[in-house]
């Protein structure tokens, strides 16, 4: 079973994207800040990451960037509420980039191209 | 019999008189009264030459009945006084009857006077008049009083020198009155109608222009037409005898009589006015005199209006006089119009001194029109600032608004993606209810509840992504595009225009370039303000290149390129240090944005822009873009 860890600030949204992924057949950690994420990593090593981007203390860009220098394979998807910070060049570094929807439909397709792609590698 | 010393008397007498007075009639009255007094002479005359020197009149008499005296009026060459005038030399006769050369004028009772004396008036060598003795008795006049009368027509000469100069001075002086107070009633308005009617007035005034009709065009530079502005004359000859009437009353107050009328617009209704009002000719050469009188800049004294190959046949026809005089309106060296005077009513010839005073008329008229027009210049200037100002503070005013609504909808997005998320859940989780509740009222109910509510949800995501999209943090949106189709769409745009200018379009085009990610929408305005900067510089025609690369930069990373090529001579030197700076601008209607907008959309895209610029041949602008843009970079 394939492990999602969730990072969203957002309680309602945490609870929102476990079940839903849950049910999806994942089995899925979350993380309330970037800061727990950066343990949950290392504690639960993830095979694939949901990771907001506006979030109080370090934002989601910042430990995308962070993730990538410490040479992390992690593939990691972007959620975010609206679709600005696509013009961000550093959002790039990233595998994919969700804007947030009550439909989940389309992160969960980005999710399985992903994990198919990594793991026939 | 004239005695030396009494000859002398009567020339101190004479010349006394001839400095005392300016008058002319005056001083000829007295020195003829001197004459007859005192040299034994039963009549005298003077008479003196009209202008053009052919005929002469008697100006003051002795011995001769006054009234019939005046009216006499005698041809040069004919009879003695005439032959006198011709010859320039005296006569002295015994019995002027007997002369081959006499012509009588029995009106004047001339045959009894038997003897005569007559003595040229010259000034330089131009008889201007004669002086006439006549006695009833025969007998010789004596050398000394052959001399004496030829000295007293020497003093005569000097009074009418005199007097002319007096006359011409006191012309000029009404004149200069006139343009003063013309000037100092212009200056009291800026209105340009009130300006015009005040000079016209000048114009058709008794004192100094005296023109019975005034008619006033203008240029019209858009239409390139000449057009009726203002006439200002009467409609009838009994008009013309009350409004000159009038004037001559109102010489003392007449300046303030003139604005008061100007705002009365009175003339508006007259039909000169409306018939000059509907002319509009095109300014063609040859068209008509008043085009040529602009096209030329040259002033018109047309006498035989039907016989001059300017005037054309249909204008003469339609002014109705044979005489009129055009002059061109000037004002810093450019024509605005023109100004046509006649005199319709009294027939006068127009003299080249009132055509000179004209001209002085027409270059006031000239500064008021320039006046007008600068003031209005400025008045739609100030209001084009206005609303300029006005712009800047509501796109100040949409661009907070906009940063507003995008921190708002943010905020709203993260509960809206809870409520929409867990009412899908719920939907779904419903139908895994056991089946009998699935037959219930109440599960029915559910279910359609937490549809509204996932529709609900879907529609303000919807409402929330158009907010975003035009507030100004959203306005911004990249997609993959190749560079080539926006440049052959923002060529498209221009196709007439520079078929029309005759301009070539060279385009070339690498193969297998990648697309990259790019607003297109802003890329778009990028390549319409070079474009329109190309074609703006090439109005003679020329050659618009345009070529789309793949270049490698100094850091080692690979750039898509383009270049745009203009064959419009270069940019000078003091204005291409300028280009880029907000707000300079060498075309007339131009914000001076164009290419710092094309340098911040560029540089938000992480490229370049260059412009080379090679003076006399062209410019050439390039733009590199980063390949890091492109979608193939993005994926690998």
């Amino acid at each position: 079973m394939k492990k999602i860890l969730v990072v969203d600030d957002e309680e309602n949204i945490r609870l929102l994207y476990k079940e839903e992924l849950n049910d999806e057949g994942y089995q899925v950690e979350v993380a309330a800040s970037a800061e727990e994420a950066l343990e949950k990593i290392h504690s639960e090593k993830p095979d694939i990451i949901t990771l907001d981007i506006k979030m109080p203390g370090m934002d989601g860009i910042e430990l995308l960037d962070k993730l990538k220098k410490d040479n992390s394979n992690i593939p990691i998807i972007l959620c975010s509420a609206y679709g600005r910070y696509k013009q961000d060049f550093r959002v790039w570094a990233s595998n994919a980039y969700v804007v947030k929807s009550a439909d989940l439909g389309e992160l969960k397709v980005t999710i399985r191209d992903i994990l198919k792609e990594t793991s026939s590698n | 019999m004239v005695e030396d010393g009494h000859g002398f008397e009567i020339l101190k007498e004479v010349m006394r008189i001839a400095n005392s007075t300016l008058d002319l009639h005056e001083t000829l009255d007295k020195i003829i009264q001197v004459i007859h007094s005192r040299m034994t002479i039963d009549a005298s005359a003077i008479y003196l030459a009209d202008e053009q020197g052919t005929h002469f009149h008697i100006m003051a008499s002795s011995g001769l009945p006054v009234e019939v005296s005046r009216s006499i009026k005698l041809e040069l060459g004919k009879g003695i006084t005439g032959w006198v005038a011709r010859e320039k030399k005296p006569v002295a006769l015994v019995d002027a009857m007997q002369d081959p050369r006499f012509v009588h004028f029995p009106e004047i009772g001339e045959e009894k006077f038997n003897s005569m004396l007559s003595v040229p008036i010259l000034k330089e060598d131009l008889c201007i008049g004669v002086i006439n003795l006549h006695r009833i008795d025969k007998g010789n006049f004596t050398t000394p009083e052959i001399s004496l009368l030829e000295s007293i027509g020497n003093q005569v000469a000097g009074c009418i020198r005199n007097a002319m100069l007096y006359t011409k001075s006191q012309i000029l002086l009404k004149e200069q009155t006139v343009l003063y107070e013309i000037s100092q009633a212009v200056q009291t308005t800026l209105k340009l109608e009130q300006g015009i009617w005040t000079i016209l007035s000048g114009i058709t005034m008794g004192e100094a222009g005296g023109f019975n009709r005034a008619m006033l065009f203008t240029i019209n530079d858009k239409a390139n037409t000449l057009n009726g502005m203002m006439a200002l004359g009467p409609d009838s000859p009994e008009e013309a005898n009350r409004i000159w009437t009038e004037l001559s009353q109102r010489s003392k107050e007449r300046m303030q009589w003139i604005i008061q009328e100007a705002d009365r617009k009175e003339y508006e209704n007259s039909r000169l006015n409306q018939w000059v009002r509907s002319l509009q000719f095109p300014l063609r050469a040859g068209e008509n005199i008043l085009v040529d009188t602009v096209l030329l800049k040259n002033s018109y004294n047309i006498k035989d209006a039907n016989n001059h190959p300017q005037v054309g046949e249909e204008f003469a026809r339609e002014i109705g006089v044979n005489a009129f005089a055009t002059v061109p309106l000037m004002a810093h060296k450019k024509v605005l119009g023109v100004i046509l005077v006649d005199n319709r009513y009294n027939n006068k010839a127009i003299a080249e001194e009132q055509l000179r005073l004209l001209t002085r008329f027409a270059t006031h008229a000239g500064w008021v029109i320039e006046n007008a027009r600068l003031f209005t210049r400025l008045l739609d200037t100030n209001s084009e600032l206005l609303s300029t100002k006005e712009q800047l503070i509501q796109s100040e005013k949409l661009a907070a608004l906009g940063e507003m609504s995008a921190e708002v909808a943010h905020e709203i997005k993260n509960p809206l993606v809870s409520i929409g998320g867990f009412a899908r859940r719920l939907q779904e989780k419903i139908k895994s209810l056991p089946s009998y509740y699935q037959n219930g009222e109440p599960v029915q109910k559910v279910v359609s509840y937490s549809k509204i509510i996932v529709q609900e949800v879907d529609r303000l995501e919807k409402l929330l992504e158009d907010i975003l999209f035009f507030s100004k943090t959203g306005t911004s949106h990249r997609e993959e595009c190749q560079l080539d189709e926006l440049i052959q769409e923002a060529i498209y745009l221009f196709k007439t225009e520079m078929r029309n200018k005759n301009i070539q379009v060279h385009h070339s085009v690498e193969e297998n370039l990648p697309s990259i990610f790019l607003d297109r929408q802003q890329v778009k305005q990028v390549l319409i303000n070079l474009f329109y900067n190309a074609i703006d510089c090439m109005r003679e025609g020329g050659d618009l290149t345009v070529a789309v690369f793949k270049t490698g930069h100094a850091s080692g990373q690979e750039m898509i390129s383009f270049s745009i090529s203009d064959t419009g001579g270069g940019i000078p030197p003091d204005i291409f240090k300028n280009i880029f700076n907000p707000f300079f601008t060498t075309k007339n209607q131009g914000t001076g944005l164009g290419l710092s907008i094309c340098r911040k959309i560029i540089s938000e895209h992480s490229g370049t822009i260059n412009i080379e610029n090679n003076i006399g041949r062209g410019v050439t602008v390039y733009i590199h873009l980063s390949l890091k843009n492109s979608v193939k970079y993005y994926k690998s």
